[in-house]
C-alpha cells in the first residue's frame, strides 16, 4: 500500500511522549500498522524518550522498594518464558480496528447524519471534548466547511476524498490542526469511509452548517 | 515566561553504565529469569522511573509505587523486548509511560508494534535485514545534547511533564504553532543526525 499522507512530526512526538488522547492513539496506531514511514519516525521518537529517561536525575527509591518488587515477582518464578509474538494484520484494515468493527463495515449500525453522510460513533474512548467516529461519505458529497478548535486526525479506511490539501486514499492520514479550514469531498465510485478522531469540537464556518451542527453533534 | 526546571543533567549522569550492560541484564532476565540481573536493572532504572513519575505530577509515595510497579512489569514482560529493534531505555520508557497513562490519566493507550513485522511487504523485510544489533544510542545522546535550549524545553515538557501541545503553549506563553515548530525543528535535527531517510 502506497501511503502519501502522514502524521506530523510534532504529532509523532506527542504520541511517543504519551500526551495524546486515547482516540488519537487509536487512529495513529491504525495508520502506523500500515505505514512503515511513520513507524520509523515513531521508533526514533521513542528512542528519544528512552534517552531522556536514561539521562534523568534519579530520585532515590524507598528502602522497602526492592524487597516489595522482589516479593511481587516471587510468585512468577515458575512461569515459563513464552516467546513474544506480534499481532498479525490481515487485509487492508488495521487489526486494531477489528475490535470495533468485528463483522465488517457493512454490518455497523450506521446513523444518517445528512443526505449521503452516515456516521458510527466508537463508544468508550477517551477523547477530551472530542470524539472518535467512522464517517461514510457517498461519492460527490461535500462535508461543509469547518475548522477545528483542537486537532483532527482522519484515516481513510476505504475509498478516497479530496480537499484543499490534497487527495487522500486508503491508508492516508490527514493530520490537521486548529488553523485548518477545509471542505472534503468524497471522490471515486464508492463511499469514502474514514476514521476520525478529534480532541475538541469542530466548528462549522458557514451559517447553515452552524445551524445544523447541534443536530449532527460533531 | 516560565523557565523550565533543569533536572536534566547533560554530562555527569550519562554513560555511568554502558548500554551493553543494561541489555545483558534484561536479556538474562528474559532468558534465565535471573534475579541478580534484575536487581541490577532495578538499581539503574527504578530511581530514574521514579524521577519520571515525579515529573509527571505524582507525589513521592505514588511515584515510588509506580516505579516499583513498572519494575514488576519489566520482569514479567522482559521477553517482549527485542534488542535488535530498540535500546533497553526505549523499551523501559514505553513500559513506564504506558503505566503512567493507565494509572494517572486513567485511559487506554493504543501502541503500535514498532518491530516492523506486522506487515509482510517487501519494503519491511528489507528494512529488517538492515537493522543492526541496537540503535546508535551514543549518537542520539550527542544529538540531544546539541539541541538548542528553547527546543529542548519544549521536548522535556512533552516527555517529562506530560503536557500536550496546547498545555506547553500555555506554560511557556507561546503560540501552539510555535510549540509544534520547535518540536519539528528538534525532531528534524535528530532525523538528519541519525541519517534516516524519514
Amino acid at each position: 500500500m502506497k501511503i502519501n499522507h502522514h502524521a506530523d512530526d510534532a504529532t509523532i512526538m506527542a504520541y511517543a511522549a504519551g500526551t495524546v488522547s486515547e482516540g488519537f492513539s487509536l487512529v495513529l496506531t491504525a495508520h502506523m500498522e500500515l505505514c512503515s514511514h511513520c513507524r520509523e519516525r515513531m521508533s526514533l521518537a521513542s528512542d528519544l524518550g528512552g534517552e531522556l529517561l536514561s539521562e534523568l536525575e534519579p530520585a532515590p527509591m524507598s528502602q522497602e522498594g526492592l524487597s516489595n518488587v522482589l516479593s511481587a515477582i516471587e510468585a512468577d518464578t515458575l512461569d515459563p518464558v513464552t516467546p513474544f509474538k506480534s499481532p498479525s494484520v490481515s487485509g487492508e484494515m488495521a487489526s486494531i480496528l477489528s475490535a470495533y468493527v468485528p463483522h465488517g463495515l457493512d454490518e455497523l449500525p450506521w446513523q444518517s447524519l445528512m443526505p449521503g453522510v452516515r456516521q458510527y460513533q466508537l463508544a468508550g474512548i477517551e477523547s477530551g471534548n472530542g470524539s472518535v467516529r467512522l464517517l461514510s461519505i457517498s461519492p460527490g458529497i461535500r462535508i461543509p466547511h469547518h475548522t477545528h478548535l483542537g486537532g483532527e486526525l482522519t484515516l481513510v479506511i476505504e475509498g478516497a476524498y479530496e480537499d484543499e490539501i490534497g487527495h487522500f486514499k486508503a491508508g492516508d492520514l490527514a493530520d490537521l490542526d486548529a488553523s485548518c479550514n477545509h471542505q472534503p469531498v468524497a471522490v471515486g465510485n464508492r463511499p469514502c469511509i474514514c476514521l476520525i478522531a478529534t480532541d475538541d469540537k469542530l466548528r462549522f464556518t458557514g451559517l447553515l452548517s452552524r445551524m445544523v451542527q447541534p443536530l449532527i453533534g460533531i | 515566561m516560565l523557565a523550565v526546571t533543569k533536572l536534566f543533567n547533560k554530562s555527569e549522569n550519562m554513560a555511568a553504565i554502558p548500554v551493553s550492560d543494561t541489555r545483558n541484564w534484561l536479556r538474562s532476565v528474559a532468558e534465565r529469569r535471573d534475579r541478580h540481573a534484575f536487581e541490577q536493572l532495578y538499581g539503574y532504572f527504578a530511581p530514574k522511573i521514579k524521577g519520571y513519575m515525579l515529573r509527571q505530577g505524582a507525589d513521592d509515595a505514588s511515584a515510588d509505587d509506580l516505579a516499583q510497579e513498572t519494575m514488576v512489569q519489566i520482569w514479567r514482560k522482559a521477553n517482549h523486548y527485542d534488542p535488535q529493534k530498540a535500546a533497553v531505555s526505549t523499551w523501559v520508557f514505553s513500559v513506564a509511560r504506558n503505566l503512567q497513562i493507565d494509572r494517572m490519566r486513567k485511559h487506554k493507550f493504543y501502541e503500535v508494534a514498532l518491530n516492523g513485522d506486522t506487515s509482510s511487504n517487501v519494503e519491511n523485510l528489507q528494512h529488517n535485514e538492515q537493522l543492526e544489533d541496537c540503535p546508535d544510542t551514543d549518537r542520539l545522546r550527542k544529538l540531544i545534547g546539541e539541541l538548542p535550549e528553547e527546543q529542548m524545553d519544549v521536548v522535556q515538557l512533552a516527555f517529562f511533564e506530560g503536557l500536550s501541545h496546547s498545555e506547553v503553549s500555555c506554560r511557556l506563553s507561546i503560540p501552539v504553532g510555535t510549540v509544534k515548530s520547535r518540536l519539528r525543528l528538534a525532531f528534524g535535527k535528530l532525523k538528519l543526525g541519525m541519517g534516516e531517510q524519514i
